[in-house]
């Protein structure tokens, strides 16, 4: 089969048809597609969930202060602690039984927004209690007689899973990372500063030979994995006081390379704002993102929209009064 | 009723399975008319049904190597429309990269699909509901899987011909990991690894029985695959009305033998067929089109050249 002649316009014709994308658009999408009860679905119409709630939130409240519509934050907040269950943690939807890595994120959310002390005192004791799989001695059995000299890497460095009784990741580790990150430093205990050096060290053990993180392994069967924007991005969002270390540059470095050769718009807003919070020059994120959404409209996920919304919120707001998080901060 | 739909069965209790084999030297030639020639032989159940293409969409990948070719997504997809499909959805459900949207622009799946906006879903992010796995090869009993899949009438698994470092090869059945959803299980989805991968590939394709597999081995990945492997030349594409019979079937092209793979043997208990004497081949033969796959050490085993351990 031969690409149809009409089936899609040039990347070049979309970008002149296009206009730059503002992170005002991003909150006035976000505020439309507010579900009735409070939440956001990952796409409008769907069912409210915790992670596109609280991405949501965090992009409603990249505005400023001056810009914050008070009362759909509000019912975000309510949604969500709503949502949260009896032992402190988040599903990824209301009515399943169990927390994950949502925990980081509505709590962040929470703290964000001010009040609901408790919910993310709660939220936080969960987090800083739910430990991945690997390092049991379970675990350690089996890397002794199956994958140890497949997969290089050092599991008693620990951070964060996606799913309890699975291992850590980078992405769930750097949202924990960055939720701690973004406590008041009246409420980092001593427990949760170790836990933090643990996960960052765990964070810099799964970085690629090269530079940069993936979703996976650094290295099987001697082979150096590929870095991926997202969790490169996040990785070093969550590690940015460690700004100067080695590591940090060449996985900027990268990230700067690649740049370019991004098309998903959840991706290029991602890796703006890394860039720019390292102070890293970065071409002009606005008219990338009116070009993407003139193809897609981001497939409407709201992650896009709301990481769109953080990323763009740096340029045109840098007074920003709000503490949505290292993303901005 | 396609052989997918049966309820599980011994395998003696089976009728034969279906699979054919056609040559396709490149994604420039005309992918549609042959596979419309070859889909037509199967006499689908689809017309006014809601289908599903279920590609393997893994990385943002230009060189055409790690995901399933567009070309083949879109002759699919004109296929199943041309044989009375009420729709024809795209699906997947990415398992290592979040930004879906990334993967099929980079890939240019528009070029031949056209506009994606109402054509294409992410199963990551779908709507899920809880469902109880039939088959309890694994500990997980329940998955939360997308809605989009569950009202499917008709599910199409459409993977690439390639290695995999963990299982051996990854075909139709292990395709089928995209339809969990990563919004409940994460970027991997890391619950399915721990669970087992060969009881998890299992319990989901007892749960989720795509209808028909359209292998795309035009150009396969040989080696450290699924990701880190080299291309490979195959020229061929796969399809059947018995998922199992497709993967054993692609496996023997790949001159692996699919009576080691440990997957495929159990789900020839439950699923599917594995042995020749219970897949009628149709189009070319597998001898004529055999092209050895290289691979990793570990799984050298499987290889049919190689005496069975």
């Amino acid at each position: 089969m031969l690409p149809a002649e009409n089936g899609g316009s040039d990347a070049t014709q979309d970008a002149l048809n296009s206009a730059p994308l503002t992170g005002t658009f991003c909150r006035e999408f976000l505020l439309t597609n507010q579900n009735p009860d409070g939440g956001w679905g990952y796409h409008p119409t769907s069912p409210s969930g915790v992670e596109a709630t609280a991405w949501a939130l965090l992009g409603l409240m990249s505005g400023g202060r001056v810009w914050l519509p008070s009362q759909p934050c509000d019912r975000a907040c309510d949604w969500l602690l709503h949502a949260q269950l009896g032992d402190g943690a988040w599903p990824a939807f209301p009515g399943q039984p169990q927390g994950c890595w949502t925990t980081s994120l509505a709590s962040w959310a929470l703290q964000a927004h001010g009040g609901s002390v408790q919910a993310v005192e709660r939220g936080l004791h969960w987090v800083l209690n739910a430990w991945p799989a690997e390092g049991t001695l379970w675990w350690r059995l089996r890397q002794a007689v199956g994958r140890s000299a497949v997969v290089r890497q050092d599991s008693s460095l620990r951070g964060w899973s996606w799913t309890p009784g699975t291992a850590s990741w980078v992405e769930p580790t750097a949202y924990a990372l960055l939720l701690l990150r973004n406590l008041p430093a009246e409420m980092l205990t001593s427990q949760m500063k170790k836990r933090r050096r643990l996960a960052e060290r765990m964070l810099y053990n799964r970085m690629c030979p090269s530079g940069g993180w993936n979703s996976g392994n650094p290295l099987v069967y001697g082979v150096a994995g590929v870095p991926r924007v997202g969790p490169t991005s996040w990785a070093l969002l969550a590690l940015i006081d460690h700004a100067e270390r080695a590591e940090n540059r060449i996985s900027l470095d990268w990230l700067e390379q690649t740049f370019g050769e991004i098309r998903g718009a959840a991706s290029l807003a991602l890796a703006h704002r890394c860039l720019t919070a390292y102070g890293r020059q970065a071409p002009p994120l606005a008219p990338m993102l009116g070009s993407l959404y003139a193809r897609n409209r981001f497939f409407e996920n709201t992650l896009a929209v709301a990481w769109a919304a953080l990323a763009l919120s740096v340029n045109e707001n840098r007074s920003s009064e709000t503490s949505s998080g290292a993303l901005t901060s | 009723m396609s052989f997918a739909t049966r309820s599980l069965m011994l395998p003696f209790a089976r009728p034969a399975s279906r699979v054919a084999i056609l040559r396709a030297r490149s994604y420039d030639g005309d992918i549609s008319k042959l596979l419309w020639e070859a889909l037509r032989e199967f006499d689908l159940p689809v017309q006014g049904k809601k289908v599903l293409l279920k590609p393997n969409f893994v990385e943002p990948d230009a060189e055409g190597v790690i995901n399933t070719h567009p070309a083949v997504v879109g002759a699919a997809r004109e296929c199943f429309l041309r044989l009375g499909a009420a729709s024809v959805l795209v699906a997947e459900g990415p398992g290592h990269e979040r930004d879906t949207e990334a993967i099929v622009e980079t890939i240019r799946l528009r070029d031949y699909l056209g506009p994606l906006n109402n054509l294409l879903v992410d199963l990551n992010l779908d709507e899920v509901h809880p469902v109880t796995l039939p088959t309890r090869a694994s500990k997980l009993q329940r998955l939360y899987l997308p809605k989009t899949v569950l009202e499917a009438d008709f599910v199409v698994s459409l993977p690439k011909l390639k290695t995999h470092h963990w299982v051996g090869a990854t075909l139709s059945l292990k395709n089928m990991f995209g339809i969990v959803p990563g919004c409940c299980y994460g970027w991997p989805k890391n619950i399915l690894h721990w669970a087992g991968i060969t009881p998890s590939i299992l319990d989901i394709n007892s749960a989720v029985r795509p209808d028909f597999a359209l292998v795309d081995g035009i150009v396969g990945m040989e080696g450290n695959g699924p990701i880190q492997g080299s291309p490979k030349a195959s020229g061929v594409l796969i399809l059947g009305d018995d998922p199992v019979a497709v993967d054993a079937t692609a496996a023997r092209v790949m001159d692996l033998d699919p009576e080691r793979i440990e997957y495929l043997v159990k789900a020839g208990a439950l699923l599917g067929h594995v042995k020749t004497d219970k897949i009628r081949q149709l189009g070319e033969s597998i001898a004529s089109v055999r092209t050895p796959f290289a691979m990793l050490p570990a799984f050298r085993k499987l290889q049919i050249r190689n005496p069975r351990p």
